[in-house]
């Protein structure tokens, strides 16, 4: 455990999400430390993508407040929220179908480089080619570079996702059901990179493959009908009663 | 100001409401296309324009109103119909600009139909006989036509919010422009409501135009301006919002006619400008949600 | 052949230069000519929005307009020399991208379309209403070029060929710059916004400022093809404001095929050629072209040059 004034990297206060007569969230409060990774689960309709997106800044809550290394960030844009070191995957895979894997890449890693700069070629921009190279080689798509990202494999483009999300060099990184629609082995060959990924900075997940789950996160969150429900390490969330009974089964 | 009574102000404000009853109704209509199917219509103002040519010559015809009213709008759904169908349809699932693309292209051949069928002249507009003349309304003469014309609209809307409210198939209609799945879980085939609703739409259209007929001249290009007419009263009074289409609807015409009073050259002008302001401090519209998009 | 469409593609501006440069003689008169470079450059500046960002405006006119009228009313009501003339009418038009698009980026998807035909035509009505400066309904008379000199050779304007190089030399600039745009770190993040604004979004972008600098951009250039046409006719149309006018931008970069290089001058060339035939014997071209229209929404959604461009990727079997 954590020292009590060590700042938690984020952190949600009292938040709550409504969506017309839909309360998806109720005052859901909880931090996530630096070099965590962390899962959240919960029964479908639990909101774990609701407070996922709260969380990533796709939206901001109803209430309530959400704080980076102690700031409040909660009325900030998407694009602020990645620009400060938080970046995200997507439920939905969100790649940009008609360009190349490569080329993908090189519009997140252009971002930390040139951005307005609309006479310079930018094929002369090396550094971000390099860094776009980088990337690929990490989650293992440096020989698909010239492929269109359309016409990759599901856990492909997942992975190219993940690339892509990286470029920003973020100090939060935010997965929503990383291994959604995977095979076995495209499975382990994420939780593997989610690994590695998780010893350089802190990362969230939305999960709910118990299995992968236990195997890989420190911390586990459980939602249930918006509201927080329970948080601790696997094992205390394995032998939690009130956990058992809500999934009764699920898993 | 000399002249300015609060009389002719008022009879300014009849005239705006009588305007604004047909730019509530045509947005209406393009609403309902809107929400249940996504589509931006194009071809509004076009089929705003056929109903005015079919209802001036249906009613040179029979003379009879009351029977080109139910006629036009019968004949506007049609050929809304047949376009839903074999038009559009094939469009969906690639990509939101596909139909309205399709929409404007078709507006132009209908106006080349109707120039080749009625002249590029247009036809003079008539005033059914009963409707002709003025009437006293309290502070002065005011056209009767204008006054049936403000009557009959608020009807037809009130009659559409009550099939949309209160119908088994306007409820449909509402929950199928919110959530298509819902809608086919309740064994309804989503297809046959676009086409429905599209149907409706042309004919709300068509209706307008019928309407508006002895109120302005009736040429090929009438329906030009129209277009962008029943834009501005869209944005201002919030996509996908029927409330909306209606309030921005009688605001629109009274803005428009109120100008016309006061400051004749910047009448058109008045509006395009009101929806600017709408779209600088308010921009999803008077009714329209907050954040919602495409 | 692949070969050659690969040359072509590594030297876009100069094949294009090289094209243009003989095309007069590929026409049946120049004015023809004159006017497909206008509208290919009028609908290259469009598609630099559409094609290329997925923005769908049905308000460009406005730019063309601008470019037209500010070009004409600095030479007519200031005496302006015709270069000088030109640049107002860029930065006329420019400075209408930044209004109209500031206030059109605050919405999206198809709202954009309306927005943007009904900003439009607050332009048309403006400028319909400044009889003085403009000439109203009668449109803008008298934009002269008187002739000058270049290193001892007379250029007389109301030559047509001669009228045609100038013209040719100032899209050619366009052209090229437009090539730069797009090979630029902002073409790839245009064309990633047209795919995905919010996975744009993510990576840090701010999306709208990116809208709203293309639009711009887009807006200058389809104020220099205004600028050009007026000192061609010598006059400038009130219908030049008009969305229809829009309409035609449009329909062009689709004819053409929008998000490609040569696209929008193969629908200018192919729309205003085909105009110019049909209309010798038929007075219902607007039918035609609506029906072609409507065809090729319907069945070649890619356009002549794209739908080209697509065969012979599929030939090949690359992905781009």
């Amino acid at each position: 455990m954590s020292a009590a004034n060590i700042t938690p990297i984020l952190e949600a206060q009292h938040v709550s999400m409504q969506f017309g007569k839909f309360k998806a969230l109720s005052d859901v409060s909880t931090s996530f430390q630096t070099g965590s990774l962390t899962a959240i689960i919960g029964p479908n309709g639990a909101g774990k993508s609701t407070f996922f997106n709260v969380l990533s800044g796709a939206f901001p809550p109803s209430e309530g407040k959400i704080l980076f290394n102690g700031v409040d960030i909660t009325h900030q844009k998407p694009y602020e929220f990645a620009r400060i070191g938080i970046s995200k995957s997507f439920q939905i895979t969100n790649v940009f179908k008609q360009l190349s894997v490569h080329e993908n890449v090189r519009v997140a890693t252009q971002m930390q480089v040139s951005r307005f700069n609309f006479l310079k070629d930018a094929r002369s921009l090396l550094s971000t080619i390099e860094s776009a190279d980088e990337l690929l080689e990490r989650v293992g798509l440096h020989q698909l570079g010239h492929k269109k990202s359309g016409d990759l494999a599901h856990g492909q483009q997942r992975a190219l996702e993940i690339a892509m999300a990286l470029a920003c060099k973020p100090s939060l990184l935010l997965l929503d059901e990383p291994t959604a629609g995977m095979s076995p082995e495209e499975t382990l060959v994420m939780m593997d990179l989610i690994r590695t990924l998780a010893t350089e900075r802190t990362v969230i997940l939305v999960e709910h493959k118990m299995k992968l789950i236990m195997g890989l996160c420190n911390r586990i969150i459980v939602l249930h009908h918006g509201e927080f429900l329970a948080e601790g390490t696997p094992n205390e969330i394995q032998n939690n009663a009130e956990v058992r009974r809500v999934y009764l089964g699920q898993g | 100001m000399a002249g300015l009574t609060l009389e002719l102000l008022g009879m300014q404000l009849l005239t705006g409401i009588a305007l604004g009853s047909i730019y509530a109704l045509l947005a209406l209509g393009l609403c309902l296309i809107f929400g249940m199917l996504g589509v931006v219509n194009f071809a509004h103002g076009a089929f705003f324009m056929v109903g005015a040519f079919l209802g001036v010559y249906f009613l040179g015809l029979t003379g009879n109103f009351l029977f080109s009213i139910l006629l036009v709008p019968i004949v506007t759904g049609a050929i809304g119909l047949v376009t839903e169908r074999f038009l559009i349809r094939p469009l969906y699932g690639r990509g939101i600009d596909y139909p309205l693309l399709l929409t404007f292209g078709l507006s132009y051949v209908l106006i080349e139909i109707m120039r080749v069928s009625f002249g590029i002249e247009g036809l003079p507009s008539i005033t059914p006989d009963s409707l002709k003349g003025s009437m006293n309304v309290g502070i002065g003469y005011f056209p009767k036509y204008r006054i049936f014309l403000i009557a009959v609209t608020a009807l037809i809307i009130l009659g559409i919010w009550f099939f949309i409210q209160k119908t088994r198939y306007g409820l449909i209609i509402k929950a199928g422009s919110r959530d298509p799945e819902i809608v086919k879980v309740l064994g309804v085939d989503v297809a046959k409501v676009w086409l429905l609703v599209f149907g409706i739409g042309t004919a709300i259209a068509g209706l307008s135009g019928i309407l508006a007929s002895p109120t302005r001249s009736v040429n090929p290009e009438m329906g030009i301006p129209i277009l962008a007419e029943s834009f501005v009263v869209t944005v201002v009074g919030g996509m996908g919002s029927p409330i909306g289409a209606v309030v921005a609807g009688l605001l629109v015409g009274v803005v428009y006619s109120l100008t016309s009073l006061f400051a004749p050259a910047l009448a058109e002008l008045s509006i395009f400008v009101l929806m600017a302001v709408v779209l600088l401090i308010r921009p999803q519209g008077l009714f329209g949600k907050s954040g919602f998009m495409s | 052949m692949q070969a050659i469409f690969q040359l072509i593609s590594t030297h876009r501006v100069l094949a294009t230069t090289l094209f243009l440069m003989v095309f007069p003689w590929l026409m049946p008169y120049e004015a023809l000519a004159i006017n497909i470079l206008i509208f290919g450059l009028f609908a290259m500046g469009f598609n630099l929005l559409f094609g290329y960002m997925g923005l769908l405006s049905f308000g460009h006119a406005a730019f063309l307009g601008m470019g037209s009228y500010i070009t004409g009313i600095s030479i007519v009501s200031f005496g302006m020399p015709w270069g000088a003339a030109i640049l107002f009418g860029v930065i006329a038009a420019a400075f209408g991208g930044l209004v109209i698009g500031f206030l059109a980026i605050r919405t999206r998807g198809i709202y954009f379309s309306m927005v943007t035909l009904a900003l439009g035509q607050i332009v048309y009505y403006g400028f319909y209403k400044a009889e003085k400066l403009t000439g109203g309904e009668n449109g803008l008379r008298g934009v002269k070029v008187d002739p000058f000199n270049i290193f001892g050779f007379k250029v007389d304007f109301l030559n047509p060929l001669i009228k045609y190089y100038i013209i040719l030399f100032f899209v050619v600039i366009a052209i090229w710059l437009v090539s730069r745009i797009l090979k630029s770190p902002l073409g790839a993040v245009m064309e990633a916004i047209r795919e995905n604004e919010k996975r744009v979004s993510a990576c840090g972008y701010n999306v709208a400022q990116t809208k709203l600098l293309v639009f711009i951009l887009s807006a200058a250039i389809c104020g220099l093809a205004g600028s050009l046409r007026a000192l061609h006719l010598s006059i400038v149309p009130i219908d030049s404001l008009h969305y229809l006018q829009s309409g035609q931008a449009v329909m062009m970069s689709i004819l053409g095929g929008m998000g490609t290089f040569f696209g929008p001058f193969v629908g200018a060339a192919v729309m205003l050629y085909l105009e110019d035939v049909v209309t010798s014997f038929t007075k219902h071209w607007m039918a035609v072209v609506g029906l072609i229209f409507i065809f090729f929404v319907l069945f070649f959604p890619k356009g002549i040059w794209g739908s080209i461009l697509e065969y012979l990727r599929v030939q090949k079997g690359t992905p781009k």
